[in-house]
Formats: structure tokens, sequence, C-alpha cells
């Protein structure tokens, strides 16, 4: 009997990259960040403060291994060892767990400096929508926190939440969000209170005869609608814009960008990079206040 | 008697059976619109129940939902399997989820056919001349009924000796809030402390508060990222200011019924009428916006609070399903902001499971406030 191909639809692209514009960095202060978050790792290296590479990689079931993972993926090709980055913050919820961290900041902290960078000084609200939970974050010119509120427990309205109907829907996950609005009009969404009664209704839905395209447009609204109680119960303020591994899946951005009304910033980097790029910031920005004063 | 006995993370039993042991009563209570002076008049032991370190309420579930507030239900857990073993209960209706204890232990005492003393005390939703004198009618209805069971009659005189020990407790607390002030005492010290208050005896516990307010008062401060104030629903377990304060916070106030709001000031008695003076004094002091017409002097107690301990940020925790602080954060946060005081609204729920969650959100506040 012919053996039945097993794929994993939830398994999203793994990367890494390296600035062609910077052809040496020796002689330059070389600082990093690690974002170890419960889906996705990923370590961004900047020289002089400006990226110079990353990778973004699945965190897999040890933390330490996933940083130390990371780092290397990043650093191929660039000629960098360890003993070459003068600083290094981990964040995440494994910033604990980075072998080579001189210090943690909070994945928060870190989403508004990494935002602050990737958008632009006008960005004021931040939604970050990671693995497990999803942030709304207000923050000034600086990337400073000023106030964040974020999701209470369920996974529903994450990117895990995503993977699960990935892979119940046998739709690759980077697809969803295209896919989403192949419909002839929006259905209603979802449950939106748990990933399994959510997982529930999908399955219930499908069985009634709902196209995978229709339920995913449900799947999609659902979450849309519980991230947009999040932003509203923190206030929106412009500029919007939105990181984390969904703000790659546009059948939950347009969604969110209908519902409030606004138009989020586009970006002109990988979104999923932004904890790591703001721990990375904030690792200079510590070499330089700790060199100042001497 | 050590001190260190204010810092036992589990509820001690220790006082309640000697006291039982030497042939007299003691009656556990919920909520703070009971006055403890009442019980101690009677010559009975006031325990005030909580739930500190409940880690399964299963039994309870079936009597209060998992709908229902889990502070609630695992004080009633903590009655069926045994934690508590006193003579009966009385409880205020300081909010529908509390009352349910008093109904449903009502009911399984007396289904195990270990009927209890039970009694549940009226305590009005607003505060004026009549309601006071309504919550007097109750609170001597409730003296008469202890006086019957215990043997000793609550009189005037027994009142009065009972309010100088409580304002003996309330003076002391307040030495223990100048410590916190003065950053000389944690918040998760500060809450253990008051906790022991549900423990022990007001002699005991007077003695103890001086052991310790003797030491303490020659410590240095304590070093921290951010003054904090923490307030919200009933928080019985130090373990959850202590992961705050682990992440370099240092919680110098709060607005908690198990914290300052289970004190507050001294209560002043008309000899003409006590029991007067004492339902007074419970229905005017603001321990949570359980009434109607309390909140803005609610909010401005915890401003004021802000103030006077140089708090720099306020963490609001609020009991999943809790009646009282349910929605008060839509109005209190636009008092706190006029004032540059940024606040984190937190969810909770009384197993302290999500202490990795507790853990980010407070750091990123404390990041937030060091700036």
């Amino acid at each position: 009997m012919a053996e039945i191909e097993k794929v994993d639809y939830w398994r999203w692209t793994e990367s890494n990259w390296k600035n062609p514009d910077i052809p040496d960095w020796h002689g330059s202060l070389i600082t990093a960040g690690v974002d170890i978050g419960s889906t996705s790792t990923q370590a961004v290296i900047l020289v002089d403060g400006v990226p110079y590479a990353y990778s973004n990689m699945r965190t897999g079931s040890n933390s330490p291994d996933s940083a130390i993972g990371a780092i290397n993926w990043a650093m191929k090709d660039t000629g960098l060892t360890l003993e070459d980055i003068t600083y290094t913050i981990g964040t995440g919820y494994g910033r604990v767990n980075v072998p080579f961290s001189n210090k943690t900041v909070t994945e928060i902290t870190c989403h508004a400096k990494g935002a602050n960078y990737i958008y632009g000084p006008t960005v004021r609200t931040i939604l970050d929508m990671g693995g497990q939970d999803c942030k709304a974050i207000h923050c000034d010119e600086k990337g400073t926190v000023t106030s964040f509120m974020m999701n209470d427990k369920c996974a529903a309205g994450t990117g895990r939440g995503m993977e699960v109907i990935a892979n119940l829907l046998a739709v690759r996950v980077e697809e969803i969000g295209e896919m989403s609005f192949k419909v002839d009009e929006e259905p209603a969404p979802v449950s939106s209170t748990c990933v399994i009664f959510a997982k529930s209704e999908a399955t219930k839905l499908m069985r009634a005869g709902w196209t995978k395209e229709k339920v995913l447009a449900a799947y999609c609204h659902a979450m849309a609608l519980r991230v947009v109680r999040l932003l509203e119960r923190n206030g929106m303020e412009l500029d919007f814009a939105i990181t984390g591994g969904i703000a790659k899946n546009v059948g939950v951005t347009r969604r969110i960008e209908k519902i409030m009304g606004v138009t989020a910033l586009s970006p002109k980097m990988d979104t999923q990079i932004a904890g790591a790029l703001g721990a990375a910031l904030l690792a200079k920005e510590f070499v330089e206040k700790k060199k100042a004063k001497g | 008697m050590s001190y260190e006995k204010l810092f036992e993370n589990n509820i001690s039993s220790e006082s309640v059976k000697a006291w039982k042991a030497s042939g007299k009563k003691a009656i556990g209570y919920v909520c703070c619109h009971v006055p403890t002076e009442i019980l101690i008049a009677a010559d009975i032991m006031p325990v005030r129940l909580r739930a500190t370190n409940c880690v399964d309420s299963s039994d309870a579930e079936a009597w209060m939902s998992s709908f229902s507030c889990s502070f609630a239900r695992s004080i009633l857990q903590y009655l069926m399997n045994g934690t508590y073993e006193l003579d009966g209960l009385v409880q205020s209706d300081g909010c529908m989820m509390a009352t349910r204890i008093l109904d449903n232990w009502e009911h399984i005492s007396k289904k195990n056919g270990k009927e209890q003393f039970v009694y549940q005390v009226g305590a009005p939703r607003i505060t004026n001349d009549t309601t006071i004198a309504y919550y007097k009618s109750e609170l001597q209805d409730l003296a008469d009924k202890l006086g019957a069971f215990s043997g000793t009659k609550v009189t005037d005189d027994a009142l009065k000796a009972a309010i100088a020990k409580t304002n003996e407790i309330r003076d002391l607390i307040d030495q223990v809030y100048d410590l916190r002030r003065e950053a000389k005492v944690s918040g998760t010290e500060a809450l253990n402390i008051t906790l022991a208050h549900c423990d022990y005896t007001v002699d005991e516990y007077i003695a103890l508060l001086k052991e310790f307010l003797a030491d303490a008062k020659n410590r240095k401060p304590i070093e921290a990222r951010a003054r904090l104030m923490i307030i919200g629903s009933a928080l019985d377990n130090p373990e959850y200011i202590k992961v705050i304060e682990e992440k370099g916070g240092l919680v110098v106030a709060d607005a908690l019924c198990f914290g300052a709001k289970a004190f507050g000031d001294k209560i002043a008695v008309d000899d003409a009428d006590v029991m007067g003076s004492i339902a007074k004094y419970y229905l005017t002091r603001n321990t949570c916006p359980r009434s109607l017409d309390n909140r803005p002097a609610i909010h401005k107690e915890i401003v004021d609070a802000c103030k006077k301990f140089d708090v720099q940020g306020v963490i609001y925790e609020k009991m999943q399903n809790c009646e009282c602080w349910g929605g008060e954060a839509y109005y209190l946060e636009p008092d706190l902001k006029a004032e540059g005081i940024p606040m984190l609204q937190l969810e909770r729920e009384e197993h302290m499971a999500n202490a990795g969650q507790l853990a980010i959100r407070a750091e990123a506040f404390i990041e937030m406030l060091d700036k």
C-alpha cells in the first residue's frame, strides 16, 4: 500500500538574511537581539545600529538550543563569531534561556523599539500578534512604551490558533490570508473564545458543506474581532502598525483595518523580527549609555 | 512568641486550636462588613476566611460553577475539606459570590449532619441615616444571637473593650504602612502581615505586630526600579506580589480588602450609642466598590495614596467574575491619568497558575516606568 505523504500545513517558511550594503563589520559596534517566542525564534545582528543579518526559525523543544541555532544561522557567511558581539539582549518568553545574552528585556519593550525602527517614529499604536499571545502597545516617538495590554490565557487570536486551523483544513498557513477572501460575502465569525471551540466549530461548518475558503474567512474574521477588542481597550492612536507572524496574514490584517477604519503602515522589513530587532537596538543603547557614563 | 509567624505562607490553625481547646468558640467570617468587635465582645475568636494556596477547588465546584468567583469557591473548598474547623460562619452580603459561600455551607453542613451557627448580615449598598439604622439593627441581632451561642452576652462595655483592641491594631498597621512608605517593608511582607490578622487572636496579633515593628524600624530601605500600588479584588496570596517584586518593583501601597482596607481609621465611639458607632464606621468606610455611592470616594483615596506613597504606577488586579471590581478600571483610569500615573490591568484567578503571565506583564510595566 502506498504511503500517504504527511504534510505539516502549519509550517511557515524559515529564513535568514544578510545585508548586502554592509561589506565589512570590522571595527564597528556589533550588538544582537534574540527573541525566543513560543512558536518562532529570531536573532538579529546590528552593525553600528544598522541591521546586518538575521534569522527566523521555529522554536524547538529546547530554548537554549533554539537561541544558539538562531544566532548561528544569522552569523552564517558573515565571518562573525559570538566573541565579536559586544552585547546581546534576550527577549521573548524564553528570554532567560539565551545562554550567551548579557541582559533580558521583555518582548513588549522590544517590540515597541523594533516597530519604531521598522515603521518609523510616527508609530503610536502597535499590535503584536505572536505565536501564543497578542499585545496592543502604545509608544512614543522614540519607541518607548507608554501603555500596553495583552490578551489573557487563550491562544485564540494568535499564531498558534492559525496553525491549528491550517492543519485542520489542510491549507498551508501562508496561503490562508489570500484564500479567506475568495468568498461571495463575509460569513459570521466562528467562536473566538477558545482555539479548541473554534476548531470544533470549523469542523462542524465543513460537515455542513461550507467551503474551506468560507471557513477560513469566518476564522480570520473571528481572529480580527478578538484583537480589535484588545486594541479598543487600549485605545487607538495613529499611526498604527502590526508586528509578529500574523502581520503577514492579510486575511487577518485587512479585516482588522476594515473593522477599525484605519490603515496599518507598510513594513520595510520582516515584521516577525521586530522583537529581536528591538532587543538588538536596546543592546546598542545600553552599550552607548555605559560608555557615556565611563 | 516570634514574629516570624507573621510570614507563614499557609493558613495557620494553631491559634484556633488552642482557643477551642480552652472551651471557647471560633467563628469564620467573610468580608470586611462583619465587625469583628461584636464577635470578640461575645468571647468568640473571629477567623477571617481566606483561600491562600488553594490549588484545587473541585469539591466546591460541584456547588459553585466554574464561572463563579474562584476566591469564594476556594473558601468553600477549604470549609468542605476541613482546612477550617470552626464553630460557624458569619457572612455579610459584601458581594453576591461571597454570599453563595454561606448559602452552600449552610446546606452542606446540614446535609453532613454537622449543622453550624450561620448568620448573614445585611449590609446596605448605600450609606445614609436610614441604611445605617438598618445595618445597626442587623448587627444588634447578630450580637444577640452570638451572645446566646457563646454564653457571653454582648454588652457596651465588652464592645468598647474590643474596639480598644482593634483600634490598637489599626494604629500598629498604620506604622507598618509608614515603613512601606520608607521602603523598609516589601509589599509581599506587608500582605503576609495583614493576612496573619485572619489567623490569630487580637492579643496575639498585637504582640506579633509590636515585635515586628521594633525590629523593622532599623532596616535599610529596599532598592527598587519602580514604586507600585496594587488595587483590586480580594488578594490573599503574597506570592502574587512576590512575582511582581522579583521583577524589580516595590509594592509600597495597596487598596486591598486583605490589606489596608481591612483596617482603616480608628473607630470613634459614642458612649451613648456604641453599636450605632460600629454600624456607622463599617458602613461609611470605603473598602471596595460594592456600594452604589462610594466610587468617587474610593478613587480619590487611591489617588491620594499614590501621592502619599510616591507611587509611580498602579497594578489593578481583577478576579475573573468579580462583581465589585469588574468594571472599575474604566472609571478609575482617567483619574490616575490626570495625575500622570499609569495603570496596568490584570485578570487573575485564586489559583496561582498564571505566574509566568503575571511576570511578563509586571516586568514590562516596570520597564515602562523605569525609563
